[in-house]
């Protein structure tokens, strides 16, 4: 579905902060980036949703090339993208917020209907529909980041660090919200700090290393591969 | 005689969130000390607290036995510590020797006075052979009389840490000085750290998250977790250490 | 650690000289004379100003007030001939540096937002206690028949500050003196610290700039200076008047510095050259005065942020680096 080649990022001329990616992730898995802060992992999203300066390679979304796509375009051809800090509206309410994901469709009735589509999906937002969006909790409130990008329904989902700073429970919530997400055919991409909780919950993982992949395997395999632990106490192999 | 650094039960809570929870340590040697740990591991507040960029909540911070943390920051200073930022700073408009210089003048209000009449420069001459001496030995021997707002930011890394050596501190805290410097620049600042170390003997402590980088150049480290001092020791047995594997990946 | 171009020493004595020189040619027209003074009366508060904003990066928009000061104790003094001009003045001058401590206490731990604003009120406070305290400063009407000092015997000359010339001499070498000690302070160490606080705060502090005692000492001195201005300013004037230091004269001073350039020696008169001489040569009225001022502003924020005597400089520097440039080719 989200096909990544040779991807390199940066932000200032000469400093490649991401220096050759290679991942893809398919319809219906969750797929986990791991990595040491620094490692790149935050600016590899953002490399792949066209935010960055400085940028090479390839990215195909259903094998159509869409790397020069500036991000309305990328999000009305389906790849959708968290970032890591709050990008929530504090002082409008949940179901303002959830509208304004909408805000690049014309069609406002089909926007009304996946709204609706959305309440049956997430209950806990429904309820809270006409609280302010600030009254919600840390997890409600990724949650509500996550069911805003799906009005456009993506068909990739790019979550960067939906677990920090949550409580543990919020961070069973938000893993269970991406599951949901891929249950239902989107091809989820996660950049994680907690690596052990992602790996859990996720299909395969990559682990970014100096903006490198340097392990790519199934998730469950890389929980018990002692190299992870070496790569983040920075031993050398 | 007095450790160098003694950090007692120190806490700090911004808004309900216990950043540092009864952080201790204590560093009695001189030596490189590495202070690591995962994101949200208190280390940042812990070293704003002993900079003085923050104040405990509680506990207490002495600097070679005297109580710092009630200080003000300038204070500190005068008392011997010296700290680089995150953010890398330096006198932009000041050339980079002027940069240098200017950490070695005497700021104290009452002689920066006398010496606007006086006159004298004495300081300035004494100091700028050091300040010649170890920007060349950052390859900004060059650069000396370029405002340091047109350097590099590697090369601004670099200005900033020699500028915190001219004074000789007692402690230099360094806060990720490795942060967005590329690779080739990491070595000759890991070399230079080594020498300034051999020449000076003084403690330094570098907050790092480049863990090839700090664990290469400390010779001690401290890994925080939660706000507390969850473990310390040589790099390789912290490497290993399963308990801070964990901490690490969660 | 050079905050601006300074002309040597050489170039000072020369200007210092030229400017007790203006009278020869210009004796014999007192209104030249008078608009002159008027200038160097300006450009001493301008100085004052410009080592808080220019130098610290301090934003005073009050700062009219502390020349009030000055000017109103000077004037009582001499009015009710309680002291000579010299003691008055002096008073004068140190009240101002007071008031400036008293008032930078509290303000100067504020943000810089908070500051700006906390001087502005500061400014207003101080010219309603002028306006309205009519048993010591004669209230809205001010302060009328200050006398001019004594004439001075200086062996070889008279100065006798009651005719013009005289008067002019007196405001030259005030002016002189406060040049001195602004060049004085801006290019010793307390001026580099003072440069390093304006440039980064954190930083300053960070190799153990006092930046709280900084910043209050140089309020202080640029209060005291501001109200050395005020005071020659009335005895010129003969009379005290509450709108000479009020809101529109706090942002006129503002503008006079930063249009002649902020951080520059020469900025702050260059500016009071403009503001006060040229609209005194033009008789241009007094609102279109402040169109013009505002347009000025507007341009020179947006191609010239160092002020006029910043593109002097700059364009100084360019014709440099032209000729030599030239004269590489030519022996090419």
């Amino acid at each position: 579905m989200l096909k990544v080649r040779g991807l390199e990022v940066g932000y200032g001329a000469g400093r490649r902060i991401v220096n050759g990616v290679d991942l893809h992730v398919d319809a219906g898995e969750i797929v986990v980036v791991i990595g040491q802060n620094g490692a790149g992992k935050s600016t590899l999203l953002k490399g792949i949703f066209n935010m960055a300066p400085f940028r090479s390679g390839e990215v195909t979304l259903d094998d159509a090339p869409v790397f020069a796509r500036s991000p309305p375009a990328l999000l009305l051809a389906g790849l959708a993208y968290v970032p890591q800090n709050r990008s929530l509206f504090p002082k409008l309410t949940v179901a303002e917020n959830l509208r304004l994901g909408g805000f690049l469709l014309r069609d406002r009735g089909k926007v009304e209907r996946r709204l609706d589509e959305l309440h049956t999906l997430f209950p806990i937002l429904a309820e809270r529909r006409r609280d302010y969006a600030a009254s919600l909790s840390g997890g409600e409130q990724r949650m509500l980041e996550i069911a805003r990008t799906l009005i456009m329904a993506p068909k990739v989902i790019m979550l960067d660090e939906p677990s920090i700073g949550l409580a543990p429970r919020m961070v069973d919530l938000v893993f269970a919200t991406a599951r949901k997400l891929a249950e239902r055919g989107a091809a989820v991409l996660m950049v994680e700090q907690n690596v052990k909780k992602a790996l859990q919950k996720s299909d395969r993982g990559y682990v970014l290393e100096l903006g490198r992949i340097q392990i790519e395997d199934r998730a469950a395999a890389l929980i018990d591969d002692e190299r992870v632990g070496s790569l983040y106490m920075g031993v050398s192999s | 005689m007095s450790d160098i650094l003694e950090v007692d039960s120190v806490s700090k809570s911004f808004g309900g969130v216990r950043a540092v929870d009864g952080a201790s340590f204590r560093i009695g040697a001189p030596g490189i000390y590495g202070l690591i740990g995962p994101n949200g591991a208190g280390k940042t507040t812990l070293f704003d607290v002993i900079c003085g960029r923050q104040f405990a909540d509680s506990g207490s911070v002495r600097l070679a036995g005297v109580r710092i943390d009630r200080l003000r920051v300038h204070q500190r200073v005068r008392l011997g510590l010296a700290r680089t930022f995150q953010e890398c700073r330096v006198l932009e408009e000041e050339t980079c020797l002027d940069n240098v210089l200017f950490a070695a003048q005497d700021k104290n209000l009452g002689r920066e006075m006398i010496q606007t009449f006086g006159r004298s420069e004495a300081y300035r001459r004494t100091a700028m052979a050091e300040a010649e001496r170890l920007l060349d030995l950052v390859n900004l021997g060059n650069l000396q009389a370029e405002p340091a707002g047109n350097l590099s930011y590697g090369q601004r890394r670099l200005l900033e840490i020699v500028s915190s050596l001219i004074v000789k501190p007692r402690l230099l805290l360094l806060d990720e000085p490795a942060s967005g410097i590329n690779p080739t620049l990491l070595n000759m600042l890991r070399d230079f750290l080594l020498r300034m170390f051999a020449e000076r003997q003084i403690v330094v402590v570098i907050v790092e998250h480049n863990m090839e980088f700090i664990m290469s150049l400390a010779s001690h480290i401290l890994v925080m977790h939660q706000g507390r001092v969850l473990e310390e020791g040589p790099p390789a047995a912290v490497q290993t250490s399963q308990r801070v594997i964990d901490a690490y990946l969660g | 650690m050079l905050p601006a171009r300074t002309a040597p020493l050489l170039s000072g004595a020369l200007f210092a000289a030229a400017l007790y020189l203006v009278p020869v040619p210009f004796a014999g027209y007192p209104y030249v004379l008078f608009a002159l003074t008027l200038t160097l009366c300006y450009a001493i508060p301008a100085m004052a100003l410009n080592l808080l904003l220019g130098y610290t990066g301090l934003v005073s928009l009050g700062h009219m007030g502390f020349a009030g000061v000055g000017a109103y104790v000077t004037a009582v003094l001499m009015k009710h001939g309680i002291a000579s001009f010299a003691p008055s003045i002096a008073a004068g001058t140190l009240a101002a540096g007071f008031v400036g401590a008293l008032v930078g206490v509290p303000c100067l731990r504020l943000r810089s937002h908070f500051f700006i604003i906390v001087t502005l009120a500061v400014g207003m406070l101080l010219f309603l206690l002028f306006n309205n305290l009519d048993w010591l400063t004669g209230g809205a009407a001010g302060l009328p028949g200050i006398p001019r000092p004594r004439p001075l015997d200086l062996g070889f000359a008279v100065v006798d500050p009651r005719r013009p010339v005289g008067i002019y001499l007196l405001a030259a070498t005030v002016f002189v003196l406060v040049f001195v000690i602004q060049y004085a302070l801006v290019r010793s160490d307390f001026g580099r610290s003072l440069a390093a606080i304006r440039q980064d705060e954190t930083l300053a502090a960070s190799r153990g700039v006092d930046v709280f005692a900084h910043k209050l000492t140089i309020f202080a001195i640029s209060a005291a200076i501001a109200g050395l201005g005020g005071g020659l300013q009335v005895v010129f004037l003969r009379a005290a008047a509450p709108q000479s230091f009020g809101l529109l004269e706090d942002i006129n001073l503002v503008l006079i510095v930063i249009v002649g350039g902020a951080g520059s020696l020469f900025g702050p008169s260059l500016g009071a050259l403009l503001f006060v001489a040229l609209p005194e040569a033009l008789r241009v009225a007094d609102a279109f005065r402040m169109v013009l001022f505002g347009a000025a502003l507007v341009a020179l924020a947006l191609f010239a942020p160092r002020g006029l005597w910043g593109l002097a400089a700059a364009a100084a520097r360019k014709l440099r680096s032209d000729e030599s440039a030239v004269a590489r080719v030519g022996h090419s």
